[in-house]
């Protein structure tokens, strides 16, 4: 896939540039501020942005503010956002367009390549990398309203999981449960959320939506 | 070696730009001096007929009290300007009276208003220095007129006058040119004592401006201890922000990539290989990784970074992490300074953490709002109440990091519930 970095730290910047060609994928561009992300992305059209949140010009919430702007503007192209920190308010603006195409994962996730990389695929192919954090601290903030209240805790984790952006077999194997299993939960939490009935892949974005606009509201 | 410079200090005194600007000092601030003793007689005169006449006359002696106090300030605003600008003498003006809704406690603040009163005992005291600092001005009026006296005579002035400074001193006329010469050395010596009299004069005034159109020592004081203390408290907030900044551009992102090239080793690394190597080195990457969560953890502590994007922002994150339903509420248009925004975070994290740990509460509700230069924070709950400021206590923690900055914190805790902290805050240390 084709991926523009943005990070201001040289050291990382250049890490994960080398790590990712070393993997068999392009880096269009690595820049180092919010700015110069946007020019990077509409001159290279990436599959994928990895954007660090804090950034110059102001450090604060830059890279946020620029991965909601690519995301409007070039839906084409995924968005993970990583940083050191998980902000509820961060997640909930960026979700709030919809989290098809997102990412929240936290710097140290960089620890396991294998799956930071995963996680970099799912979102440049459309879907959604969530930090377990993020997942955490967000289904916190909305397991009070009755429509997940009427989930069970396991169908909780499991929602939790998909959030995450983890297929059914992946669940499956994190639970240490069968597929057959994991797809009966899958089933009970539509139901429960009263999603309609549609592609399946369609609904676990629903699902994960619906849960996470329960969420506070900026 | 000394004498001749003394020598030459006294002879050469009236020549100084420093004698004439205290010169027309005397003379200007006479002016203002006489006026505000006539109008401050009058009103005390005006206050003390209509307090004779009923006890109605209450309402208008107050009225004419404060007019009376509102002109002593403004006559003692005029003395201190030109105090500065001919003697140089700099006086800070005393703190105004705080401004308070409603006319009772707005005549009552005015009433009690020190520097008002201050200015009163100024006017009063000035006149008879303001007279005498005139007189000093006569005497270089006479000086000169005495000097300049054969020159009267050349214009055709008929037997000028010898002038005294001295009042019955008398005015022999002056017959011939010869005499005039004489009048001029008078003249000059007469110069040579007027700069010391107006300087005199104005060493009194002086004393007299700074003791009683200054702040006042204590009230100075207290000034200045708000100033300093306010610079202490953001530059407390500033440097915990630099470090955890320091630490997130810096040990933070060096961990990170540490323990991403620890894992890109490990992944070279075959496992039938070398399988204790390999072993070694996710070691290192889980210490590496676990290194940096502990980080995070005590650079959120230093300065919680979604307070970048406000106290709602902040709280809505604090609420998102907390063990039981927040219900958030921030109605703050006014931002605070970074300092007070972060100590209002602090006590909400407290105040929520207390919540958790003993209250036994439900739910929880979290309100912020800022208006009239004040912030107000108020967590309640559904707990079982009964909470206290014990002392060494957090909560007694709270309350002596809010009176830092002059704020205070309320506690309303019946057994039984339910508890509301409530807590106020200046919108700047």
């Amino acid at each position: 896939m084709r991926v523009v970095i943005a990070e201001d730290a040289a050291v990382l910047r250049e890490l994960l540039s080398q790590m990712l060609t070393v993997r068999g994928h392009e880096v269009a561009a690595s820049v180092a501020d919010a700015d110069a992300l946007r020019a990077a992305v509409t001159e290279h059209r990436p599959d994928v942005a990895v954007v660090d949140i804090r950034m110059p010009p102001t450090r604060t919430d830059d890279g946020l503010r620029a991965a909601i702007d690519i995301r409007r503007e070039h839906p084409a192209t995924g968005v993970l956002l990583f940083s050191q920190y998980v902000e509820t308010t961060y997640a909930t603006r960026l979700l709030a367009q919809g989290s098809a195409g997102v990412g929240y994962l936290l710097k140290e996730r960089v620890a396991n390549v294998a799956e930071f990389t995963d996680a970099l695929g799912r979102v440049a192919a459309g879907g959604t990398a969530l930090d377990p954090e993020v997942v955490t601290q967000l289904a916190g903030a909305g397991r009070h309203t009755e429509e997940l209240r009427a989930l069970t805790d396991r169908e909780r984790n499991v929602l939790t999981l998909m959030a995450e952006g983890r297929s059914n077999a992946a669940i499956a194997q994190q639970l240490h449960v069968s597929a057959g299993t994991v797809e009966k939960h899958v089933a009970a939490i539509f139901a429960k959320l009263d999603l309609p009935v549609s592609e399946d892949h369609n609904r676990r974005v629903l699902a994960v939506i619906r849960m996470l606009r329960q969420g506070p509201r900026g | 070696m000394r004498e001749p410079r003394a020598v030459r200090t006294v002879l050469t005194a009236s020549l100084k730009r420093r004698a004439w600007a205290e010169a027309v000092y005397c003379l200007l601030s006479f002016v203002p001096a006489l006026v505000g003793f006539v109008l401050i007689a009058v009103v005390a005169v005006a206050l003390g007929s209509v307090l004779t006449l009923t006890v109605l006359g209450a309402v208008p002696g107050i009225l004419f009290l404060v007019a009376g106090l509102a002109l002593a300030r403004g006559l003692g605003t005029l003395q201190r300007w030109l105090a500065q600008r001919l003697i140089g003498e700099r006086v800070e003006e005393p703190p105004r009276p705080e401004a308070r809704r409603g006319l009772v406690a707005g005549v009552e603040a005015r009433l009690r208003d020190t520097g008002a009163w201050r200015a009163v005992a100024y006017v009063l005291a000035k006149l008879p220095l303001a007279t005498l600092g005139l007189y000093a001005v006569l005497w270089w009026v006479i000086g000169a007129l005495n000097v300049i006296a054969p020159l009267r005579w050349m214009a055709g002035e008929r037997n000028p006058r010898l002038l005294s400074p001295f009042p019955g001193g008398g005015q022999p006329p002056l017959h011939s040119l010869g005499a005039t010469f004489a009048a001029t050395a008078l003249g000059c010596a007469v110069l040579l004592i007027a700069p010391w009299l107006t300087r005199g004069a104005v060493a009194g005034d002086r004393r007299l401006v700074r003791a009683l159109l200054g702040p006042g020592a204590l009230a100075k004081r207290v000034r200045d201890l708000e100033e300093t203390r306010a610079l202490a408290v953001d530059d407390a907030a500033e440097r915990l922000r630099r470090l955890e900044r320091d630490l997130h551009d810096g040990a933070q992102v060096r961990l990170a990539a540490l323990a991403m090239s620890l894992d890109m080793v490990r992944e070279q690394l075959d496992d039938r290989d070398r399988p204790e190597l390999r072993h070694l080195v996710e070691t290192a990457r889980d210490n590496a990784t676990e290194t940096l969560t502990e980080l995070r953890d005590l650079s959120r502590g230093l300065h919680p970074p979604a307070l970048d994007g406000g106290l709602a922002d902040a709280l809505t994150t604090l609420a998102a992490r907390a063990a039981l339903p927040v219900e958030v509420s921030v109605d703050a248009p006014n931002r605070p300074t970074p300092a007070i925004e972060s100590l209002a975070y602090y006590c909400a994290a407290e105040l929520l953490a207390n919540v958790i740990k003993h209250s036994g509460a439900r739910g929880c509700g979290i309100e912020l709002s800022t208006g009239d230069g004040t912030l107000r924070l108020r967590v309640r709950d559904d707990g079982r109440g009964g909470a206290h400021i014990a002392e060494g206590g957090g909560l007694a923690g709270l309350v002596q990091r809010a009176r830092t900055v002059d704020g205070e914190l309320t506690l309303h805790s019946p057994d039984g519930g339910p508890t509301t902290v409530k807590v106020r805050l200046p919108l700047h240390a």
